[in-house]
């Protein structure tokens, strides 16, 4: 009882502390779970049961820093429940346009008919590099874990590289974890040496994502393999995928297996889930992905005419396009400069409808700038050139 | 999903002769739409429009935008089906202007909201032979900034009348925008700055002196 009051109080004071603040962008998802976790003996395996997923992410861009949390809650009577909260920080190097670290601080509660009951928190901290179409990343991660009562310490580093071309989206990262958590171990079907205190494996992920403006698939692959205090290993497959229905709703699927995660105290499962994705906030789902932020303005020049220039705040971002009546319609890239992302085009005076989007999503106004309904459902931006 | 079915279907349009820059009368466009029926049902449309002496140039322009932005055939049909009938409007509401540029800023300004009597106020605030575009686009701006079309509508027709050139007419415009962006409502920036441009202007009397013939004397 005690336990789902503590994840009633998680939801409520993640969606006040929310809602105490402009809300750039608030998400909430409410679907449905098949999960099986297997066992250390075949008789322990747990049936696949039903449960209700609950899900809340609240993400803030400032010019020099990104503040995202969410929170998730999963819930199937007695044999399942777990709730998990992440706060992070995303910062911009001030100096270095390329250089990106996030730093950031996870908790957990779970009851589960496999793995006990108790508790988990996490620090952890990511390097990344961002260019135009690839990056790399490096990180470490520390956790706690409270299971029936014992502590155990786990410690986790990764580096990892990803690639985009035209609308693939594809990484590559190796991981290397180190856990005392042992029940873990066993409560996904493990085996641990005799005498063991901890044990070790290694991780090599591959993920493919295909976008398609909202629209998203991906497939992942894990290989483990036992470096130390055990000799299992195993493999992983799953496929996520996101179908936009309109700006504010969206329907999420996922099948496929999760490995164990000492960072965050959960066993292996197979999961199967389905969601339908709200924005409740006053900005509609991904108007531009990451922290983008558009504006156009027109420097005027002697004689007539003006040159416009748009720009657009999106440090992680991967390509911004802008067209308009100037371009009749054809979409122009724009280059990096800096921290942004700038198109510079010398107008005669007039009016000009204009649209911006990045990674190839939905085409919107400039935040700045007058906005006219478009005839397709969206709207345009709209500039007069003097 | 039916973006991307779309997008499937209308495969590439391309225009034989189309510049955003080109403001006179376009000639006839080859469209290549790969769906047949909206291509065909298109190409109806903007042959229709050139018929009844309509520019054809915003109706391409409108078709590519909805390509660009993976609209179903359906849609572009209806959207430059639309856009035709704003155009045939504008002309009536601005006569007897004729030049496509003004046909399409007034089009333009009605699918902002700016209603038709505001456009015959604005063709008949300055003689027939001197263009209005900038005054309507202007007008058109705004509004969509969320100006009261009445109360834009008192501005910039003042202004016409007192004299003011396209370019004073635009810089209202852009002021206004500047104002709104740095967060002053938008009706309070207006006002300030048509006071602003106002007082650049001459007197009444002397505007009316000095005015070409056929000029509407101020109010």
């Amino acid at each position: 009882m005690i336990r789902r009051a503590a994840l009633g109080v998680l939801v409520v004071l993640a969606t006040r502390g929310a809602a105490a603040q402009a809300l750039p962008e608030l998400r909430f998802d409410a679907g449905y779970a098949s999960v099986r976790q297997p066992g250390f003996l075949a008789s322990d395996t747990v049936r696949a049961v039903d449960a209700a997923l609950l899900a809340l992410f609240w993400r803030r861009p400032a010019d020099r820093w990104t503040l995202y949390s969410s929170a998730n809650v999963t819930y199937a009577r007695d044999s399942l429940a777990a709730a998990q909260g992440v706060m992070a920080l995303v910062l911009p190097w001030m100096d270095r346009e390329h250089l990106r670290t996030d730093v950031g601080a996870a908790g957990a509660t779970f009851s589960l008919r496999s793995a006990g009951r108790g508790g988990n928190g996490n620090l952890f901290a990511r390097q990344h590099y961002v260019d135009d179409a690839w990056g790399g990343w490096g990180g470490a991660a520390w956790g706690l874990t409270a299971r029936d009562g014992r502590k155990s310490a786990s410690i986790a580093a990764d580096v990892g590289a990803w690639a985009r071309w035209r609308f693939l989206f594809g990484s590559a990262s190796y991981a290397r974890l180190s856990s005392e958590d042992l029940p873990l171990l066993y409560a996904s079907g493990g085996t641990s040496s005799p005498y063991a205190t901890s044990y070790e494996f290694e991780d090599v992920q591959l993920v493919l994502t295909a976008r398609r403006g909202p629209h998203e698939l991906a497939a992942s692959y894990t290989a483990r393999r036992a470096v130390a205090g055990t000799d299992d290993g195993a493999v992983a497959l799953s496929v996520n995928g996101q179908l936009q229905l309109s700006d504010r709703l969206a329907f999420l699927a996922s099948a496929g297996r999760q490995l164990s995660d000492p960072m965050r105290g959960l066993p292996e499962a197979d999961i199967v889930t389905a969601a339908l994705r709200v924005s409740l906030g006053p900005k509609p789902l991904p108007v531009m992905e990451r922290a983008s932020l558009a504006e156009a303005r027109v420097i005027a020049r002697a004689g007539g005419g003006g040159e416009l220039v748009v720009r657009v705040a999106a440090h992680d971002t991967l390509a911004v396009e802008v067209a308009g009546d100037f371009s009749a319609w054809r979409p122009l890239p724009l280059a990096r400069e800096g921290d942004w992302w700038v198109v510079r085009v010398v107008l005669p005076p007039g009016k000009y409808r204009i649209g911006v989007r990045a990674n190839l999503g939905p085409w919107r106004a400039p935040r700045n700038v007058a906005r006219v309904r478009d005839d397709f459902g969206g709207e345009s931006g709209l500039i007069v050139v003097p | 999903m039916r973006q991307l079915r779309s997008a499937t279907t209308i495969a590439a349009l391309v225009l034989a002769s189309a510049t955003a820059a080109a403001a006179q009368q376009p000639r006839p466009v080859a469209l290549s739409i790969a769906d047949a029926r909206t291509r065909q049902a298109v190409e109806r449309e903007i042959a229709r429009a050139e018929a009844r002496g309509l520019p054809t140039q915003p109706l391409v322009a409108k078709a590519m935008e909805g390509v660009t932005k993976q609209a179903s055939g359906e849609r572009i049909q209806a959207a430059v089906a639309s856009l035709a009938k704003r155009l045939e409007q504008a002309r009536v509401l601005l006569a007897p202007s004729t030049s496509a540029a003004e046909i399409a800023s007034g089009a333009d300004a009605l699918a902002a909201g700016v209603p038709g009597a505001a456009l015959k106020q604005i063709r008949a605030a300055w003689p027939a032979d001197r263009s209005v575009v900038m005054p309507l686009d202007v007008m058109t701006e705004l509004v969509a900034r969320g100006i009261p079309a009445k109360h834009a509508l008192e501005q910039i027709t003042a202004l016409m009348s007192r004299g003011a050139t396209p370019a004073q007419i635009a810089s209202l415009g852009s002021s206004v925008n500047a104002d709104v962006a740095a967060g002053l409502a938008p009706d309070a920036a207006l006002e300030v700055r048509a006071r602003g441009v106002m007082s650049l202007l001459p007197s009444p009397a002397a505007a009316a002196s000095s005015a070409p013939a056929g000029v509407r004397p101020p109010r």
